[in-house]
């Protein structure tokens, strides 16, 4: 410790420091308004979001001025404390902050806390039952009724049936998918259907089907490696949501709060 | 050792002397004004499972205001864009009134369009722990009763709102907070290949007369700029394109979607400028760069075309909604309908050079209660607590007469459809590939049911019971929403196909709607190409048979065992002239079902109201193919 002292180094910087802080306690002469290119900026940004023209040079030097009589003013109001003990001063400030920290993006999440949200969640990442299949379309039951015997004696059918906007085949649609496309219920009747065969005729809102399932997906838990992005997001909202309560029990850490005695 | 330390304290201290800029909170105060990424113009994304090159038909509604619409707040919707995108997928949500509303089948994209006029204000004048909460005007925000009620603080706010006060509350902390949300929401619902949001709000422009010249604003990626462009900004629409224009160089890519013109009192469809010159080759440019589509149907009526514009079109009088926007001054029928809009765009193009016209189609909902309704047996119109039950809505006579003679609620509502979805035609349910679609007018509209329409236009056309229908068409052809080029000596061939929705009625016919010039003169002329039930179209009339399907008005069954599920056409022009400038769309209609009217009356027991429509012919319209002529 001596030898710091012996420092000059040391004594250098003990007294820029003084003068720094000299300099701050000891009030300025002519106080200065400096408009920065980005300040100029913002308030043409500002004007022009609001007009959606480019300002003039003439307009813009007005608003430049205009924002210098508001700083002027500004700062005065500042300097006579009128910032003080004024509840919608202070309730907008606290608004502010809300805003602000709402909007604020957490730190990343680590992946054990979406784990967590995931697992609590399940529900949300659960895919429903669904079906994968081929059909092929009839206008009449009887030519339908054919064509699903000679599949059943081994003939090839697939390129019988009428065209349609209907697909030849789908793949991974869920019931409700199923009834939007063929008609509430349609669903229902490819329950117990076996795989690998044509089925049918089966009725529907446009005429007669025939079946080829390909295969069943039962209802699974998406792996949470499949909607990290969508657990990730969820579980961002789901902090959001919290956000405006801890930003303030985080603030409120840094602060001993102590109460007048009676 | 004391270098070591000197450097240490040098560190520190400049490190104790920096301003407050490093700290994260105010840094992204800074950079909340959200900016364009350049995610939008990197490599393509993979494709999703259900893509298709030869297209795959979606069904959205591009119309739907929440809780922030200084209009749906005030009337009970408390409902936010996350509600709204969860009631899309298929989530149950509640009415303000009390009810569930939930959809048989799931949509495949949204886009929440709120006004930007006052955006967020209203909500926030309810919230007691808000500062403007304490201006006058907002006084009872936060206790509104019932319909009555709400209705007076609505006409005092508008009123506050349209005078030289209005600036007290046009908080744009508000705005932006409510703003920033919307596209968050957007953006964290949007799961390409499953479901897909749009960003996007309303602005809402009306002309000096008081005309409705309302476009929602829809955006393409997951960025948007600061601040919607409103109404305060300039209620001039050519403004709005200007601003649109600026931002597409940013990397905000937008188009505007124009509705109800219904109401507009041939306003959204002049033919001059805002200012009164004529509509030139700029101003056209400008308007199809900004806005390639129009919402021709949606819950205030549909604008198709009017009885007085086209008196042979014996379906011409479909949801007509005679009256300018939220009030009971009528609106004048010319410059106010699709079809004729059109047609003037063909004319200005004789006389001006310019076609400003050629925008394609869809429909959307306006719903105010974040939830799509069109669905004639599951109506609950679109006004919050306004417009809750029958009564309110004008389909059920009031418990007492409110004068001789005068048994229902003096309401424009009464005029109101459960209409409409967007349709389109895209390779895969993403916004690129739905955006594309839009862009490419390869879209269509319907009163609010699922069929499905194809169209095309070419030379040497396959046939329509052809094994690769769609890809040779594809290939020889132009599809909805394009321009085919005349050819001496040749005449255009046409497909049109339509499917139905396997959840509503069958198919009762397919037409193609004809518009030309003929010596200085719009024409038009409605064809049916394919008919039901065996029918076909009478040569001279080109009209199908009447089917016979009915409704009966006790229980709203219908006729079963008539009807088509699909109609298919290869049609030629049988006037066709190779040197005319004409349009050709496809509508598409169902057999009639009861209209939602209807339904309320017999679910309250009451014949319906008899000078109300009973019943409707659901309908889908696609965009137009041009034919530029030979000169």
């Amino acid at each position: 410790m001596g030898r710091l002292v012996t420092q000059p180094l040391v004594w250098f910087v003990i007294i820029s420091l003084s003068i720094f802080g000299l300099d701050n306690l000891i009030p300025e002469g002519r106080d200065e308004i400096f408009v920065s290119a980005a300040q100029k900026d913002r308030i043409a940004l500002l004007w022009k979001t609001q007009t959606g023209k480019d300002a003039s040079i003439q307009e813009l030097d007005s608003l430049v001025k205009n924002w210098i009589e508001e700083e002027v003013l500004f700062r005065q109001a500042l300097r006579l404390g009128l910032d003080q003990d004024d509840s919608i001063v202070r309730r907008r400030l606290v608004q502010k902050l809300g805003f602000i920290a709402e909007a604020q993006m957490g730190p990343e999440p680590e992946y054990a806390e979406l784990e967590s949200y995931y697992s609590q969640n399940i529900l949300d990442y659960t895919l429903p039952l669904r079906y994968s299949f081929r059909q092929l379309y009839f206008l009449d039951q009887a030519t339908a009724n054919a064509q699903v015997s000679q599949a059943k004696l081994g003939n090839n059918i697939s390129s019988s049936g009428t065209t349609s906007m209907l697909n030849d085949s789908y793949a991974f649609r869920s019931e409700l998918d199923i009834d939007a496309t063929f008609g509430s219920g349609f669903s229902l009747k490819l329950n117990g259907l076996p795989v690998g065969e044509w089925q049918g005729p089966i009725e529907s809102s446009f005429g007669y089907h025939l079946i080829y399932l390909t295969s069943i997906h039962a209802e699974e838990a998406a792996p949470l490696k499949s909607v990290l992005d969508s657990v990730g997001s969820d579980y961002q909202q789901f902090q959001k949501l919290n956000a405006r309560q801890r930003y303030v029990d985080a603030l409120l850490d840094d602060y001993l709060i102590r109460y007048e005695e009676l | 050792m004391t270098r070591f330390l000197s450097l240490i304290l040098i560190v520190s201290i400049s490190a104790s002397c920096s301003d407050n800029t490093s700290d994260p909170l105010v840094q992204q105060s800074s950079e909340l004004a959200l900016k364009a990424t350049d995610t939008a113009a990197e490599t393509p994304a993979a494709r999703t499972a259900g893509y298709n090159e030869e297209r795959n038909a979606y069904f959205g509604d591009l119309h739907v205001h929440t809780m922030y619409s200084f209009d749906a707040f005030i009337f009970g919707t408390t409902s936010s864009p996350s509600d709204a995108y969860t009631f899309a997928k298929g989530g149950k949500i509640t009415h303000p009134a009390g009810f569930d509303m939930q959809l048989d089948v799931p949509l495949d994209f949204y886009g929440v369009t709120d006004h930007a006029f006052y955006l967020g204000v209203l909500r926030e004048m309810a919230n007691p722990l808000s500062e403007i909460s304490k201006h006058e005007v907002a006084a009872g925000m936060s206790t509104l009763g019932g319909a009555i009620q709400r209705g007076e603080k609505f006409n005092e706010i508008l009123a506050f709102l349209r005078s030289p006060r209005a600036n007290e509350v046009n908080d744009p902390v508000i705005g932006k907070s409510a703003w920033q949300d919307i596209i968050a929401t957007a953006n964290r619902h949007n799961d390409p290949g499953n479901f897909t949001t749009f960003i996007g709000y309303e602005y809402t422009a009306t002309y000096s007369d008081g005309g409705n010249l309302h476009r929602n604003v829809i955006y393409r990626d997951d960025v948007a700029p600061e601040l919607p462009f409103s109404r305060l900004d300039s209620a001039n629409p050519e403004d709005l394109w200007d601003w649109m224009d600026a931002n597409r160089e940013r990397g905000f890519e937008s188009l505007a979607i124009p509705h109800n013109s219904n109401g507009s009192n041939g306003s959204m469809f002049m033919m001059t400028d805002f200012s009164g010159n004529p509509l030139d080759g700029a101003y056209a440019d400008q308007r199809m760069r900004n806005e390639p589509l129009v919402e021709i149907t949606q819950v205030k009526g549909t604008s198709d075309t009017h009885p007085a514009l086209s008196p042979n079109d014996e379906w011409a009088d479909f949801e007509i909604m005679p009256f300018q926007v939220a009030s009971f001054r009528s609106s004048q029928p010319n410059g106010s309908y699709v079809r004729e809009a059109y047609l003037n765009g063909l004319k200005n193009e004789e006389e001006n050079g310019a076609n400003p016209y050629k925008f394609g189609i869809i429909g959307s909902s306006d719903t105010h209660n974040a939830t799509y309704a069109g669905d004639e047996d599951d109506y609950w119109s679109k006004v919050g607590l306004r417009d809750s039950d029958g009564v309110r809505r004008g389909s059920v006579p009031l418990r007492e007469p409110r004068a001789p003679g005068e048994n229902y609620a003096e309401t424009y509502f009464n005029t109101w459809s459960a209409s409409g979805l967007a349709g389109v035609w895209a390779e895969e349910n993403t916004r690129a590939s739905i955006f594309d679609s839009f862009r490419r007018k390869e879209t269509f509209g319907t009163s609010g049911t699922r069929m499905r329409v194809r169209f095309f236009a070419g030379y040497d056309l396959p046939l329509i019971d052809d094994n690769d229908l769609i890809t040779k068409a594809y290939e020889n052809g132009v599809a909805m929403g394009s321009d085919l080029l005349a050819s001496a000596g040749k005449e255009p061939e046409f497909i049109a196909w339509v499917s139905r929705d396997p959840n509503s009625a069958a198919l009762q016919r397919l037409q193609i709607i004809k518009g030309w010039m003929e010596d200085g003169e719009a024409m038009e002329e409605v064809y049916d190409v394919a008919c039901s039930d065996g029918g076909s179209v009478d040569p001279i009339t080109h009209r199908c048979p009447d089917n016979g399907a009915q409704v009966n008005l006790d229980d709203c069954s219908i006729t079963r065992g008539l009807g088509a599920a699909e109609l298919r056409a290869n049609w030629k022009d049988p006037d066709y002239d190779v040197s005319q400038n004409a349009f050709y769309y496809v509508r598409a209609m169902e057999n009639p079902t009861c209209r939602w009217s209807t339904w309320d009356a017999i679910r309250a027991g009451v014949e319906p109201r008899p000078d109300m429509a009973a019943t409707l012919q659901e309908r889908a319209w696609s965009s137009p193919i041009w034919i530029t002529p030979v000169r």
